[in-house]
């Protein structure tokens, strides 16, 4: 399968903290790709290297063909984006806010897309509550509904199941897996293993801005290995290297 | 209470010193200083024309003003903070959390809140004042009781405010009546005769210190900063607001617009914040009523000037301070992700900017309508547009989306008064050899235009902070 992001000596650097320190990658469309790394790694600025949130200082990124830093808006236009932290409008209720990027989308069926995402994850109660007044797990269900409401061919997702319930991370997990068999791809930046081993067909392990390892969750399984210590030797050898 | 409060006083330099600097926050006091030295040293240039107490009463109404303006802060403080700095990361929200009542903790934040204004902005102002003191023949112990009238007036602006937002939380029809209850009385009170003195205590303090008119101010600060933190409402998660639809509907309404779907936006968010449509009374058009009846007063002692201009002019760059109210509860990072450019959310800014302009502009009629100079009127309403637009441009080239923390930077509020300062000076001094003059003002317009264009260009190309 062709590459739909890609990236050549990436790097991004914060004052004397280089975030992300000359990441190449190469993901084919249909993946559903595991960003993993620790707190501090470089996952989020990853992210929003990739979908021109921020600029690299050097190195190039591409994305369905796209000069990110060229044409961030144009990126975003074809993608969906779960940020790490939930930041819906405090003063729209939750059916406005999706309302809001349909315009912002110019999605024309936005009526039955917000319904959709009201039954698939199950907060049609919540949809005239203020956002501010959302708990934390609703506002994460609101940002996963903005992130696919323009049916996306990719979508940048980060920690997308952290504020939410068993019940609904089973719900969202098997949407990632059918979202992928339709030809969807996933970026998906996290740090809890678990859910990384049971939905992700490859991975990558970041650690302080570089990229240590790039396979496929099939490599491990086949070899015996569990995803957990294969993270952690990486890691902790990197550390002490 | 003392470790929370001095926890508090420590997170509020912080939140300020991490947007502005050290330095740059710390030198703020000191550039208020320097002002405040600066207007002293010319005093007996003023008092030349205008009487020492009608000065002095500006100058506490000012502060008193001052107050009014901190306190309406303090009514969106907490969605400012929210959107700025997430939910958990203030003390003041920390109730849940911590062993202490809601009470204790609002009581302790407001009397941070006193005493860091007292010092970044009265205590300088009256520093300044003192230091001016020996060149121009002021009493040296005079400074020490304009501290404590000054400190005086900005309670009562702070305390007023505070009482009435509480009230309105509560029921806006009390609050409503409380306000309409006070206006009356003030008109009675003129009527009557009663001069400024009644309506500020420590004015009057300051004309005759004794007993009555100090307890009387102090009665007025106590009073309702008492009833406000007896009767402070916390908003918790379980007394959700619902509200129906009404965004598509604003927007079809706004479709005008290129971005009608920001300016609807804006409005909601504007409806719907704490204070609603009471901050556009209490920290916009009351203020503008003071100053319309300040001018109508000291244009009594300065002959050749027309206070309808001057009312215009002031108006416009007051008016561009509501792009604050805009970008108040708004950062990039809750549209980085969706195919939005910062050119495009400034873009929304300034169409939700015209249209509050419109209340500016009947403010401007209607003082144009009581002034009874139709000959100004033209004049005027040209000021007013061309000075709002170029206020407005000067603030976003230099803040872009955060004026509201970038201001209190030394070097971009220097920056700020030094490109306004001089067109206003220039404008209002040509409207003295005739009003007419006063529509040169449009060649303002272009320079907007062409500082508007340099600002999306800027701050397109800037990552965005985090806060």
């Amino acid at each position: 399968m062709a590459a739909i992001i890609e990236t050549q000596d990436l790097t991004k650097t914060f004052g004397d903290t280089t975030a992300v320190d000359h990441v190449t990658l190469s993901i084919a469309a249909g993946e559903l790709f595991g960003l993993l790394g620790p707190n501090g790694s470089g996952k989020t600025t990853m992210n929003k290297l990739l979908t021109g949130q921020i600029r690299p200082d050097a190195g190039t990124v591409r994305v369905m063909g796209l000069d990110v830093p060229a044409d961030p808006v144009r990126v975003r236009a074809g993608i969906g984006i779960i940020p790490e932290q939930e930041t819906p409008p405090s003063f729209l209720t939750a059916e406005e806010y999706l309302h809001f990027v349909g315009r912002v989308r110019g999605i024309t069926a936005i009526d039955e897309q917000a319904e959709k995402w009201f039954d698939i994850l199950e907060f049609r109660d919540k949809r005239q509550v203020l956002c501010k007044d959302l708990s934390r797990g609703t506002r994460q269900k609101l940002m996963v509904a903005q992130a696919f409401l323009h049916e996306p061919p990719l979508a940048f997702i980060d920690e997308p199941l952290i504020n939410l319930d068993p019940i609904m991370q089973r719900t969202v997990k098997d949407f990632l897996s059918e979202y992928v068999a339709g030809g969807g791809t996933v970026f998906f930046s996290t740090h809890i293993l678990g859910i990384a081993e049971e939905i992700c067909t490859s991975f990558a392990i970041l650690h302080n801005g570089v990229v240590l390892h790039h396979g496929t969750i099939d490599e491990l399984v086949t070899g015996d290995r569990h995803l957990e210590g294969f993270f952690l030797e990486r890691v902790r050898g990197h550390a002490h290297a | 209470m003392r470790d929370l409060f001095v926890a508090m006083v420590k997170e509020e330099w912080r939140i300020h010193a991490t947007m502005a600097g050290n330095l740059g926050f710390g030198l703020f006091p000191v550039m208020i200083a320097a002002f405040s030295f600066m207007g002293a040293w010319i005093l007996p240039l003023f008092l030349e024309i205008v009487p020492a107490s009608l000065l002095a009463f500006i100058v506490h109404a000012m502060f008193a003003l001052m107050g009014v303006m901190v306190g309406s802060f303090g009514i969106m403080g907490r969605e400012f903070m929210n959107r700025r700095f997430g939910q958990a990361s203030l003390i003041a929200y920390s109730s849940r959390s911590l062993p202490l009542s809601e009470r204790t903790i609002f009581a302790t934040f407001v009397a941070k809140d006193v005493l860091f204004y007292l010092f970044l902005w009265v205590i300088p102002a009256v520093a300044g004042i003192a230091a001016a003191a020996p060149f121009i023949g002021m009493e040296p112990a005079f400074p020490l009781l304009l501290l404590v009238t000054f400190s005086l007036s900005f309670l009562e602006g702070l305390a007023v405010v505070f009482f009435l937002s509480t009230l309105y939380a509560r029921s806006p029809r009390i609050a409503g009546a409380i306000l309409a209850a006070g206006a009356v009385a003030v008109a009675l009170a003129s009527l009557a005769g009663i001069g400024p003195a009644m309506l500020l205590p420590p004015y009057a303090f300051l004309l005759a210190p004794g007993i009555l008119p100090l307890a009387a101010s102090l009665a007025l600060i106590g009073i309702p900063a008492a009833v406000s933190i007896a009767w402070a409402t916390i908003e918790y998660p379980d007394a959700a607001r619902r509200y129906p639809n009404s965004f598509d509907g604003l927007s079809d309404r706004l479709s005008l617009f290129s971005r009608p779907w920001l300016t609807a936006k804006d409005a909601l968010d504007l409806r719907r914040s704490e204070g609603g449509i009471a901050k556009i009374i209490f920290s916009f058009l009351m203020p503008l009523g003071l100053v319309w009846v300040f001018l109508s007063v000291l244009f009594r002692f300065i002959p050749g000037l027309s206070p309808l201009i001057v009312f215009a002019v002031l108006l416009g760059v007051i008016s561009s301070t509501t792009y604050n109210w805009l970008t108040e509860f708004d950062t990039f990072s809750a549209y980085a992700f969706l195919p939005v450019d910062v050119r495009t959310v400034i873009t929304g800014k300034l169409q939700s900017y015209g249209v509050i302009n419109l209340v500016s502009l009947a403010v401007l009629i209607l003082a144009a309508a009581a002034a009874g100079d139709a000959g100004a009127v033209v004049p005027a309403v040209l000021a007013f547009l061309s000075v709002s637009a170029y206020s407005l441009a000067v603030t976003v080239r230099l803040t872009g989306l955060y004026p509201s923390v970038m201001l209190y930077q030394v070097r971009v509020f220097l920056l700020y008064l030094a490109a306004i300062s001089p067109a206003l000076l220039v404008l209002i001094f040509v409207s003295i050899l005739d009003p007419w003059y006063a529509a040169g003002s449009v060649v303002l317009l272009p320079a907007a235009w062409f500082l508007l264009d340099r600002a999306m260009l800027r701050w397109t190309a800037f990552d965005m902070p985090s806060y």
